[in-house]
């Protein structure tokens, strides 16, 4: 098997005091990309900043290729680059932001060539925007230059921290089609931390779940956030609708949040076997897990919303489709607090 | 109001007619505010960064020093300065009092902490982003200093610029250090108080248009090179 390009062993990041992210351990193949998915504030980029090497961690361990590296560290800084979640340029022309890398690696030669292959690569031509200042480009055009600042290191691995969240829909296509490129023809390994599930869970090796800086799963898991009502003695929960309440154990905390594992669902709520609880609730969407080819269904109950792992069969058997009221079953002892 | 009138018709003609005295004096202030600006500048960029990008034990104090000091009176300055230049003073031998470079000293010193002031204004208020995009291109920690201190440019700039204003018309330091001394350490704002007691408009008016075409030609200068950039 390969040298992990990434492997953290027992991390602990804090600002001020106070831990944003713990990692007990964690590899990341070569040449994979791993999908990073969690609230705001779940350390996703803290994480990405300290495997970009722009962070030391406050403890423990981060090795790339199987060395020991940290900000500035001669092994890695060439091979690494981060793309910031708010697009940022530097004071001068695109053609110096895209250049301003290749100068620092004293790779000087051919640079107007490979800027231009880098600014295709993000569908801005050359001769429109090489001369233009830093200040008379749109977001979208932005984060494309700074895309391409990054694609023409043809680096090993490429961290992306929310590359698509403020630009639109044809910026966002052309970033997320030269970042699976460079995976493609340069056998860039990248990881990505984004809000679009669906385009992740289409794209990704490997996905991880972040939660209050820790890694809870590998798997779509819903995690319903507190605070939590006393319902009647002994009985805690949230109150969904006249007919509707969502039970839980006693919470450890007024603000804890529930993962709830959803075991089964089906069209007939009637059937309930010994301590189930059923939820009558509304499919919203639906999409592929590529790795897998299990079917993740979201499925409305009030407000919240609950994630269903399926396969082909069983999304076939229940007829699934967006708008179906269908029903959805947990178990309390089930139920973990995070 | 005449004598104004007749002040700037004289200015005139001696600027045009090559006047010997004025442009000596002319001569002396931009050779000793050269000096002045230049040194504040090689000894104040690296400081100012360093107080604005760097978050150190005291760096609050020393930063409300430097701000105080920002507003030091040129005679305080002129007479420290004298204090350590005349044969009595630690500095007595180096014979530096009533010379230029004794002058561009104490230029230097006013200079100074406005240059670092304002440096480290420049530097603080750089967005956080810059360090994010210079790093994750893969810089060592000499490219960082140097493409952050390239990215804060502009403010340094205007902070030099500001510096440049104070040491060229101030006439304290000048006074007091250099003696006016004609033809030798006689600059334009020491000249320009000379010839204003002797009731010389004339001439008091030439050197202060002269004073202004130089401060003009300096910032026409900046602004040409921030439009380059």
């Amino acid at each position: 098997m390969d040298i992990p390009v990434y492997e953290i062993q027992s991390l602990n990041h804090s600002y001020a005091g106070k831990t944003v992210l713990s990692i007990d351990h964690l590899k990341v193949q070569p040449a994979s990309i791993v999908g990073l998915i969690g609230p705001n504030g779940s350390g996703k980029s803290s994480l990405l900043r300290l495997l970009g090497l722009i962070e030391r961690p406050t403890q423990g361990k981060i090795l790339f290729n199987g060395l020991m590296v940290e900000p500035f560290s001669n092994e890695a800084r060439f091979r690494i680059t981060l793309l910031p979640q708010e697009p940022f340029l530097m004071k001068r022309s695109v053609l110096n932001n895209v250049a301003y890398g290749l100068k620092l690696r004293s790779n000087g030669k051919d640079i107007i060539h490979k800027a231009g292959e880098a600014l295709a690569l993000v569908g801005l031509p050359f001769k429109d925007f090489a001369r233009r200042p830093w200040y008379a480009l749109s977001g979208g055009e932005t984060q494309r230059v700074a895309l391409a600042a990054r694609l023409v290191l043809k680096p090993k691995v490429l961290l992306l921290d929310e590359p698509t969240a403020s630009v639109d829909a044809a910026s966002a296509q052309l970033i997320k089609e030269a970042s699976l490129r460079a995976r493609r023809e340069l056998g860039t390994t990248l990881i990505v931390a984004s809000h679009d599930w669906q385009w992740l869970y289409e794209i990704c090796d490997e996905i991880l779940h972040l939660f209050k800086g820790k890694i809870l799963g590998r798997s779509r898991e819903t995690i319903i956030f507190g605070p939590w009502q006393k319902l009647a003695p002994g009985k805690w929960g949230k109150i969904l609708s006249a007919k509707q309440q969502l039970l839980v154990p006693a919470p450890p905390n007024q603000e804890a949040a529930a993962v709830i594992e959803v075991l089964s669902v089906s069209e007939d709520g009637s059937s309930v076997a010994g301590e189930d609880i059923v939820l009558s609730g509304t499919v919203s969407r639906l999409s592929l897990e590529r790795k897998t080819g299990k079917i993740f269904a979201t499925i409305l109950v009030g407000d919240l919303p609950f994630t269903v792992r399926l396969t082909f069969q069983q999304g076939k058997a229940h007829t699934i489709f967006p708008g179906k009221t269908i029903f959805i079953r947990y178990r309390l002892d089930q139920i973990k607090w995070i | 109001m005449n004598f104004l009138l007749e002040g700037f018709f004289q200015a005139f003609n001696l600027l045009l007619s090559g006047n010997a005295e004025t442009y000596s004096a002319m001569w002396a202030t931009v050779k000793v505010s050269s000096y002045s600006i230049g040194s504040s500048l090689l000894i104040g960029i690296p400081l100012g960064f360093c107080l604005g990008y760097f978050d150190f034990r005291g760096k609050k104090p020393l930063r409300t020093i430097v701000d105080t000091m920002m507003a030091l009176p040129t005679v305080f300055i002129g007479l420290l300065v004298y204090a350590f230049l005349t044969h009595r003073g630690p500095l007595g031998n180096f014979g530096l009092l009533f010379t230029l470079p004794g002058i561009a000293i104490g230029q230097t010193i006013l200079a100074l902490p406005i240059v670092i002031g304002l440096s480290a204004t420049a530097v603080e208020s750089m967005d956080t982003k810059i360090r994010i995009t210079i790093m994750s291109m893969g810089a060592n920690r000499r490219q960082l200093f140097l493409s952050s201190l390239w990215e804060s440019r502009h403010g340094i700039l205007a902070g030099a610029i500001a510096a440049y204003g104070r040491v060229m018309t101030e006439v304290g330091i000048s006074m007091m250090v250099g003696g006016n001394i004609k033809w030798h350490t006689r600059t334009i704002t020491t000249a320009i108080a000379l010839e204003t007691n002797k009731g010389q408009f004339g001439m008091g008016v030439a050197l202060g248009l002269a004073l202004i075409a130089i401060a003009l030609c300096v910032n026409v200068s900046v602004s040409f090179l921030r439009r380059r950039n």
